[in-house]
């Protein structure tokens, strides 16, 4: 589970998120939505342990910076994070020794290449891989130490349908093994189909939080009612 | 036209206007030209022992060829660019010919290569006190210095517009320039090694002789430079002309051979682009062979924290730094000069603190540097000064190497004792340390700001003001003590330990603290 609880970010005199407290529960998917420049990214990386903040995190009831919480957390940054020199398949080792995981970890890195369809790449240079295999890789590498806790920032952009597909699949795998998801996208219909809460980021701060058996509004309709102030079909004003 | 000269224009209007409007790079830009006008009017050493001036232009011309075949190997990769990605984007499919394009780029490259030259403005000090040069004698280095550079660069682009997409005509290219880089070795090697004097006397004679013309192009435009220093009339003018009809000849086989050029310059702008965006990014880039050999594949040691220190030695192997990385080793040979030049007027010492000088750009670009732009060292579960002492090991390990390979030869081309050489490498040790420790605390202190260049200038001033203690010790010791030279470098060692230890202790939880470096 991750909790936060009043969080506020400030960069100098800009306020990037303004006071957020909210929970993604064990076996649920939370995503963030919101214009460019909302403040998704920032408490994600907040979150992540990446940026300082007034406030507090916790995950599975440890202080994010602690090594018991980064232990339970994976995250996918918004940018491929690869090393230039390492092959793919050394990435994998990198993680697996860095996190110490047990033996019998190169059976599911192998799986999950495969999944990702980088199993013919595992030779291959960080350098030499397109953005999207990069993203890819990013991907099996938050993967592999199997947290019970993950955070995706922007994960579809730049991955072929396969891979989206396949990524979509591993985020409804993780809800049914109990995981706590937090996915931020601007791109709704990615999301669509199997979130379970939705918040809508506007400068900084939630500007609605919807349920998925809510009734009323689409979550479409109340993002651009928000956003743009009509709905998403509603026409110019 | 007038779309081009609205660019060019609008584009300088633009950059002045983002100068005034940057608090910081106008304090940097008004300090940097305050240090110019300190160094133009501090006055002179006159009573400096002088050196001949044929070594100032033999230095003058290494420069130019060393400059001229790096720039123009890259011909030989993915070519040398001239444009932005906006001008390929919006430039080059705008109803503009493309000859026009051709020369705004060029216009543009001219700018560049005397911006290039800058750094050779704060050379004016040591080279006046050394050779007793004026500034338009420092003026005429430069402008040879932006020909050479401007030169190359056209070479470059000329290269790839004829060997792209022919690795037949590639292969040529790349004999005709190793058969340039050995005729140029051996236009100063073969005279050197028969004139029976000593090998460096022969190689500054020859190449300050007529066989230097045989450096292309450099050798040209040093010996038309070395005309103000009292260089032979006929090998300078005939240096001229050629440096001159060198440039005409690349100017008109861009434009007659390859008016479309569009597809030759895409790769090499995409590349540069993207070390632009890294470096905008606050990222520091691997300076990486073109063509990576993986080798054995596996990291193979270490658990834990310990995990990084074993990777960094693995992408060490890839990127093909085995003893020292690119930089250090220019570094290194600048040092080595530098102890050439001063082993009698400034003695051990000052070569010893030159060295260390440049150490403070080499320690900033370590691979522990480059640890902290990505989330695995924040988000790895262990403890953070595990991870911290990690990251840094293979800098520790490199810098103690690379006391060794440069202090020993340093410390017998000064004349030094055994004991003054052993105190050399330990007090570069010290150095290093402090230098590693100095990173740290910056990232701790100043982590939070934006400012690239405040940093900076506030990395420079903190770690001089805390080196100053030591250097005040090392001043005392030499008096006070036995082995004066000795002393006082083993005094700086005691007070770089020392420092560093209190800064590694008040910086143990750094990556706690600290934010993902996207400067």
């Amino acid at each position: 589970m991750i909790q936060i609880n009043h969080v506020t970010k400030r960069y100098g005199k800009v306020v990037a998120n303004s006071d957020i407290s909210f929970a993604v529960g064990d076996g649920k998917i939370a995503v963030l939505l919101g214009p460019n420049g909302a403040g998704k990214s920032t408490i994600i990386k907040c979150i992540t342990g990446l940026l300082r903040f007034q406030g507090e995190i916790t995950v599975d009831g440890y202080g994010n910076k602690s090594i018991d919480a980064k232990r339970r957390l994976g995250y996918v940054p918004e940018m491929p994070a690869v090393y230039d020199l390492l092959t793919v398949g050394e990435h994998m080792e990198f993680i697996a020794r860095a996190y110490s995981l047990p033996d019998g970890w190169e059976e599911y890195a192998g799986a999950l290449l495969a999944r990702f369809e980088l199993a013919d790449k595992k030779n291959k240079l960080g350098k030499e891989l397109s953005k999207g295999m990069q993203q890819k890789v990013s991907i099996c590498c938050a993967l592999l130490p199997r947290p019970k806790n993950l955070i995706f920032d922007e994960p579809m952009v730049g991955l072929d349908p396969h891979a989206i597909k396949e990524l979509k699949e591993v985020m409804k795998e993780l809800r049914a093994d109990g995981c706590s998801v937090l996915i931020s996208t601007h791109m709704l219909d990615s999301v669509e189909d199997f979130w379970d809460t939705a918040h809508i980021m506007m400068n900084g701060s939630f500007a609605a939080t919807k349920e998925s058996g809510d009734d009323g509004e689409s979550l479409e309709d109340l993002f651009f009612t928000i956003t743009e102030g009509r709905p998403a079909e509603g026409g110019v004003q | 036209m007038k779309g081009i000269s609205y660019l060019a224009r609008t584009i300088l209007k633009n950059q002045l206007r983002e100068l005034i409007r940057t608090p910081a790079r106008l304090i940097g830009s008004i300090f940097i030209a305050a240090l110019f006008v300190l160094m133009l009017f501090s006055s002179p050493a006159e009573d400096a022992v002088r050196m001949p001036r044929a070594y100032l232009t033999a230095g003058v011309a290494a420069l130019y060829a060393l400059m001229f075949f790096l720039i123009a190997r890259s011909g030989l990769n993915a070519g040398a660019s001239f444009y932005s990605m906006a001008d390929i984007g919006l430039l080059f499919t705008a109803p503009i010919s493309s000859r026009t394009i051709l020369f705004y780029g060029l216009f543009k490259q001219l700018g560049t290569s005397l911006a290039l030259g800058f750094v050779l403005v704060f050379q004016y000090s040591w080279l006046h006190n050394l050779f007793g040069i004026d500034l338009l004698d420092l003026a005429i280095i430069l402008l040879g210095y932006a020909f050479t550079v401007f030169s190359a660069q056209l070479a470059s682009m000329l290269i790839y517009s004829l060997t792209a997409g022919s690795d037949r005509r590639r292969g040529i290219a790349k004999g005709v320039f190793g058969g340039a880089v050995v005729l140029a070795a051996a236009a100063v090697g073969v005279p050197a090694l028969t004139s029976g004097g000593s090998l460096l006397e022969g190689a500054v004679a020859a190449a300050n002789g007529p066989s230097s013309l045989l450096i292309l192009p450099a050798g040209w435009v040093s010996s038309a430079v070395r005309l103000r220093f009292g260089g032979e009339l006929l090998t300078g003018a005939a240096g001229a002309a050629l440096s001159v009809l060198f440039l005409v000849l690349m100017v008109f086989l861009i434009t007659q051979v390859d008016a479309d050029f569009y597809e030759d310059v895409l790769k090499a702008t995409e590349v540069s682009h993207t070390a632009l965006t890294a470096k905008k990014e606050g990222k520091v880039q691997d300076v990486l062979p073109q063509n990576i050999k993986v080798g054995k594949i596996g990291i193979g040691s270490g658990k834990g924290a310990l995990a990084f220190y074993y990777k960094h030695k693995l992408e060490n192997r890839r990127a093909r730094v085995f003893l020292m990385d690119g930089l250090s080793l220019i570094m290194a040979a600048m040092t080595l000069a530098f102890g050439f030049f001063m082993r009698d007027s400034g003695g051990v010492l000052a070569a010893f603190a030159f060295a260390c000088y440049l150490q403070l750009f080499t320690t900033a670009s370590g691979r522990w540097v480059r640890e902290l732009l990505l989330p695995y060292v924040y988000m790895v579960p262990q403890p953070a000064f595990q991870k911290l002492v990690a990251i840094c090991l293979e800098q520790v390990r490199a810098s103690a190497l690379e006391a060794l390979i440069v202090m020993i030869p340093l410390g017998l081309i000064c004349g030094a004792s055994p004991v003054v050489i052993a105190a050399m490498v330990a007090a570069r040790i010290g150095y290093s340390l402090f230098f590693i420790a100095g990173n740290l605390l910056i990232e701790r202190v100043l982590g939070w700001l934006n400012s690239k260049t405040v940093i900076l200038f506030l990395y420079f001033l903190i770690m001089i003001v805390l080196a100053v203690p030591g250097i005040i010790l090392a001043a005392a010791a030499s008096t006070l003590l036995p082995w004066g030279t000795a002393a006082a470098l083993l005094a700086t060692l005691v007070w770089n330990l020392l420092l560093s230890a209190a800064i590694v202790f008040f910086c143990r939880d750094v990556l706690l603290y600290v934010e993902l470096n996207n400067r």
